[in-house]
């Protein structure tokens, strides 16, 4: 059965250098749907990147920064994004050669759509 | 409760290997009968020595035997197992506390409060530190030299002092989330142990991710908030630092600030160890 979240999932995988796209609880890491590629083991990233995005979300009211929209991880040879709304999480995983710039716009425009 | 301490004693004469101790030693300890809690805590500890709750348990009959340097030891050794152990953040800041040493115990109990939300006697406790600390002027560290080099703590309040034009934070934080230099000023108080809190094992999380994905290693987190955004990135020996500007900074300017404070922090870590 196709989840709600298919064509929200589908638009960000279609971003050039996006290689995964997950929707995760962002209490207990737990996926709630998501497009990955084969062989990848999404049930543990999602649980890490779910704890991490909570945390920068915690760091960052305590810095009086606001709620986070928007975070991003910076890796050698790529970088995952994440946005949350309503206790759920929109990751994206994306090479270097993703352009980010349209991948965060496309990512706060899908946590609009998180509910 | 004698008929389950007898209970308990036998389960544990015939199987020493149990984990039967854990709940002997603390139904002793609330007896008050300390020293045979603390002999059951000690073997506990011997034949378990990877279980936090073994050393958590020597530290709490430590403390009620007024022994708050063997209840310190054992609440590190907890650390060193679980570094999200709220009842040793709790222990080791009030014996902060109560040696004077306020800084110690706000970063402590700040942490206790970040990892144990319902008890409300950590925020109590953490309340009257901060209190305590705004009274006295605060922001001295008040570590003894004993636990950290005396250089170490002059420079670190003045480490970034040049950096922060621009920026509203800058801090570098330990592997466990404590603050070693710089400040978080957010209306008029210090947030920097709160902070540290939050942030404590988001390095190890976020290398370990990117092991899973096959990145390579983590060099930057960057977290947009409606007001301001903040920028990471490792410091060495497992640390971090954190800086924040307001939003209108342009997040080229925000990865230069945090780039000249972490190799600042790298330097610092490496001079002093």
């Amino acid at each position: 059965m196709a989840s709600p979240f298919q064509p929200l999932l589908a638009t960000v995988m279609r971003l050039r250098g996006t290689t995964a796209c997950l929707i995760v609880d962002e209490r207990d890491g737990v996926i709630v749907d998501s497009t990955l590629q084969f062989g990848m083991r999404g049930n543990v990233f999602a649980a890490l990147i779910s704890s991490l995005y909570r945390k920068a979300k915690q760091s960052a009211a305590s810095a009086g920064m606001g709620d986070a929209s928007f975070v991003q991880l910076e890796a050698e040879l790529g970088r995952v994004c994440a946005v949350g709304r309503d206790g759920l999480v929109l990751i994206a995983v994306a090479d270097p050669k993703a352009n980010l710039g349209l991948l965060r716009v496309e990512l706060l425009k899908a946590r609009e759509a998180l509910a | 409760m004698a008929d389950e301490i007898r209970a308990l004693s036998d389960e544990l004469a015939s199987n020493p290997a149990s984990q039967a101790f854990l709940r002997l030693g603390e139904l002793l300890r609330q007896r008050g009968e300390l020293d045979a809690a603390a002999r059951v805590a000690h073997r506990g500890r011997e034949r378990h020595p990877a279980s936090a709750v073994a050393h958590d348990l020597a530290a709490r009959i430590a403390l009620d035997r007024g022994d708050s340097a063997s209840a310190s030891d054992a609440w590190q050794a907890v650390l060193r197992l679980d570094p999200a152990h709220p009842g040793a953040h709790k222990g080791l800041g009030f014996i902060a506390y109560r040696s004077g040493r306020l800084r110690d115990a706000a970063d402590h109990l700040a942490r206790a409060a970040a990892l144990d939300q319902a008890d409300a006697s950590i925020a109590k406790a953490l309340a009257l530190v901060q209190g305590a600390l705004d009274q006295s002027g605060a922001a001295p560290p008040a570590s003894p030299p004993s636990q950290a080099p005396a250089r170490r703590s002059s420079i670190g309040l003045s480490l970034f002092s040049d950096l922060a034009a621009g920026a509203e934070t800058v801090l570098l934080l330990d592997q466990n989330g404590l603050v070693l230099a710089g400040s978080a000023p957010v209306d008029g108080a210090d947030r920097s142990a709160e902070i540290g809190a939050h942030l404590s094992g988001i390095s190890e999380e976020a290398d370990r991710a990117m092991r899973h994905l096959d990145l390579g290693a983590w060099k930057t987190i960057v977290i947009e908030g409606p007001m301001a955004s903040a920028a990471l990135s490792p410091a060495g020996e497992g640390g971090l630092v954190m800086v924040t500007a307001p939003r209108a900074t342009p997040l080229g300017l925000l990865r230069r600030m945090l780039d000249r404070a972490a190799e600042r922090g790298r330097t610092w870590l490496e001079e002093g160890a």
